[in-house]
């Protein structure tokens, strides 16, 4: 009498579930090629659940009222067991989540797997990595430091660069015309609650689209052919491949290990990393901090504004180049797909990758 | 619903679109921004003094030495707003000592103080003006001293004076390392805060007897700060220590993982 074999049982009675698994499993093939860039969409899943147990957690004791929050951040850190640990692992991880999220991207990028027909796979995948800029600068307000305020009070801002609505519309993020306890407010409700939400479900939908279109193939090696675009829903098989299960779960599982240990290395040895001088001191809404500047991941926008003679014309232009990306398997029709055939290809993609390293650089020293 | 849904969609593209734009800024002041503009001694010399100074760091400006309103470009600098502009050299000590009270005290009480009304040196001889810095011992220096006097007084001073200058100096630099790692270190602070201020109105006495009676008393105070801080950073080297081990242990279970692949990958 094995009481998980019967339980597996009981559930294979009523809902198949043997099938189930061993058709997502075991039965599910991959490309015998698969290479590394492809685990990064687990660990992307696990670093994520990672953020909402440490987040989860954090809410236990975290105030989202402007006269406390910066208190219980420090009671937190200070006074709860372990509780600089649990904080630290979530900042350093939104931070990790950001540079996992653009590796994966310029990895699907460069071995052109956003093409036909993956289409909402990309365009899903792109409202992710959006939305997960928008966790961190929601994030970014709660702890209510100085550094949190005049961030969020200098990002608010611009939006008032926009004709018409402009100050409507900074009034409407605020809740205010300063950023102040409504902000908090909003910010806070978004971070833990509605942010969440459309993230689960987004990833739902992202996971959904790589099952049901097949993974793709990468486009390297003496066997890989470009394949005609079916009429019809096609979901690309794998006859040759190697199974998801174990073969391809447990490299995930490496990687998901390596990924914790630079987590867990960056936490213990240098949090300082992700955490300015300004973000230890209290919000001050008389006092601004000088060369107050974004998070890393912001700063090429940041030095884009500041290039262009007006801040609509920034905005505008950063507008289009994101649309741009969002859109462009829609753009690029092409089926090739292997780099050596996409010279001009690469060599925007590499132009693109220096221009946001070059800006960023630029946004930090200057 | 729908409108809702779009309500919330704008909210969320406006913010993704404004996160690059920030700007630099600093203490919202009409003093810095008009002698800025001016040049020479009541314009860009002392406000670029200034931004290099203790007192930029600790958010003391203009008007809280000088008075007036920092806020009103018009009446910024009347009497009715309580401007008090450049005082006479031998009213700078009163000038400091508004905020500096206790070394103000010590100070009016040596040779130093007795003889500012005679030209002799007063709190910015040291310690300059709008340039003002983190005092340190090396502002006691031949070089500096000389300019009136002899070095051997000065001298026997620093060497009384540089171990509980050197220990304060160490217990300061732990903890702004035990601050940037996420401490509270607000009790800290404010105990070496206190031991420092009421250890430098001591040597502006400049007298050798008072200060060889009193160093022992802020050296043990110190002892006290300096166990606390012991504790913190035996907590962090134990804190270290944990996570290296956790660290190693991860990229074990990561080459146990990839190990075992290889095993499947033999069974191809």
């Amino acid at each position: 009498m094995n009481p998980a074999k019967e339980a597996i049982d009981w559930l294979d009675r009523r809902l198949g579930v043997r099938e189930l698994m061993h058709k997502n499993l075991g039965g599910y093939l991959l490309p015998r090629n698969i290479n590394i860039w492809y685990t990064l969409g687990a660990v992307l899943l696990a670093m994520f659940g990672l953020q909402f147990l440490t987040g989860t957690l954090l809410l236990v004791y975290y105030v989202p009222d402007t006269e406390k929050a910066f208190t219980s951040v420090t009671m937190i850190m200070n006074e709860i067991p372990y509780g600089w640990l649990i904080r630290y692992l979530h900042v350093v991880g939104s931070n990790l989540i950001i540079v996992f999220m653009l590796a994966h991207m310029l990895s699907v990028l460069f071995m052109g797997s956003y093409k036909r027909p993956r289409e909402l796979t990309w365009i899903s995948g792109f409202i992710l990595f959006n939305l997960g800029l928008v966790f961190c600068l929601t994030g970014y307000l709660l702890p209510w430091s100085q550094l949190s305020f005049w961030a969020t009070t200098v990002a608010t801002d611009a939006a008032g660069a926009i004709p018409i609505i402009g100050d409507q519309l900074v009034a409407f993020m605020r809740g205010g015309p300063t950023v102040n306890e409504a902000t908090l407010g909003r910010f806070f409700a978004l971070h833990v609650m509605g942010l969440p939400l459309a993230f689960l479900a987004l990833v739902g939908f992202h996971l959904f689209c790589v099952r049901r279109v097949g993974i793709s193939k990468p486009p390297f090696g003496d066997d890989y052919r470009t394949t005609d675009m079916p009429l019809s829903f096609h979901h690309e098989e794998h006859h040759d491949g190697v199974p998801f299960h174990p073969n391809y779960t447990i490299k995930d599982t490496a990687m998901v290990f390596f990924a914790l240990a630079l987590l867990v290395a960056i936490t213990f040895f240098a949090p300082g990393l992700f955490i300015p001088p300004d973000a230890l001191e209290p919000a001050d809404p008389f006092f601004t901090p000088p060369n107050i500047k974004p998070e890393w991941y912001f700063l090429w926008a940041y030095q884009a504004l500041k290039i262009f003679p007006n801040e609509l014309l920034g905005l505008a232009s950063q507008g289009v180049a994101m649309g741009f990306l969002a859109m462009l398997p829609f753009f690029d029709r092409g089926l090739e797909r292997r780099p050596a055939h996409r010279p001009l290809f690469v060599t925007l993609y590499l132009l693109g990758i220096l221009v946001f390293v070059g800006l960023s650089l630029w946004g930090h020293y200057s | 619903m729908k409108k809702t849904f779009l309500t919330n969609l704008l909210f969320l593209l406006a913010i993704l679109l404004l996160t690059g734009s920030s700007a630099s800024a600093e203490t919202t002041s009409v003093c810095i921004d008009c002698h800025s503009g001016l040049s020479g001694q009541l314009g860009e010399i002392p406000t670029a003094e200034w931004h290099t100074s203790i007192h930029a760091r600790h958010r003391v400006s203009c008007h809280d030495c000088h008075g007036g309103d920092p806020t009103d470009y018009v009446n910024a600098m009347t009497a009715e707003r309580g401007f008090i502009g450049v005082p006479e050299y031998a009213a700078v000590p009163a000038f400091c000592g508004r905020c500096h009270v206790g070394v103000e005290e010590d100070y009016r009480e040596s040779l130093h103080g007795q003889v500012v009304e005679f030209g002799g040196p007063n709190c910015v001889t040291c310690h300059e003006n709008h340039a003002v810095q983190v005092a340190t011992i090396d502002l006691i220096n031949e070089v500096s001293c000389s300019r009136c006097h002899s070095y051997d007084k000065p001298a026997l001073i620093k060497e009384e004076i540089s171990t509980t200058e050197g220990v304060l100096s160490r217990l300061e630099s732990s903890v702004a390392s035990l601050y940037r790692v996420g401490f509270d270190i607000g009790r800290l602070q404010d105990d070496l805060f206190s031991t420092r201020n009421n250890f430098r109105r001591l040597f502006h006495s400049v007298d050798i007897e008072k200060i060889r009676a009193e160093t022992a008393g802020f050296d043990a105070a110190l002892e006290e700060t300096k166990a606390t801080i012991d504790e913190l950073e035996k907590t962090l080297g134990r804190r270290k220590i944990a996570g290296g081990a956790l660290v190693l242990l991860l990229i074990l279970g990561g080459c146990v993982a990839l190990l075992i692949r290889r095993t499947y990958e033999d069974h191809k």
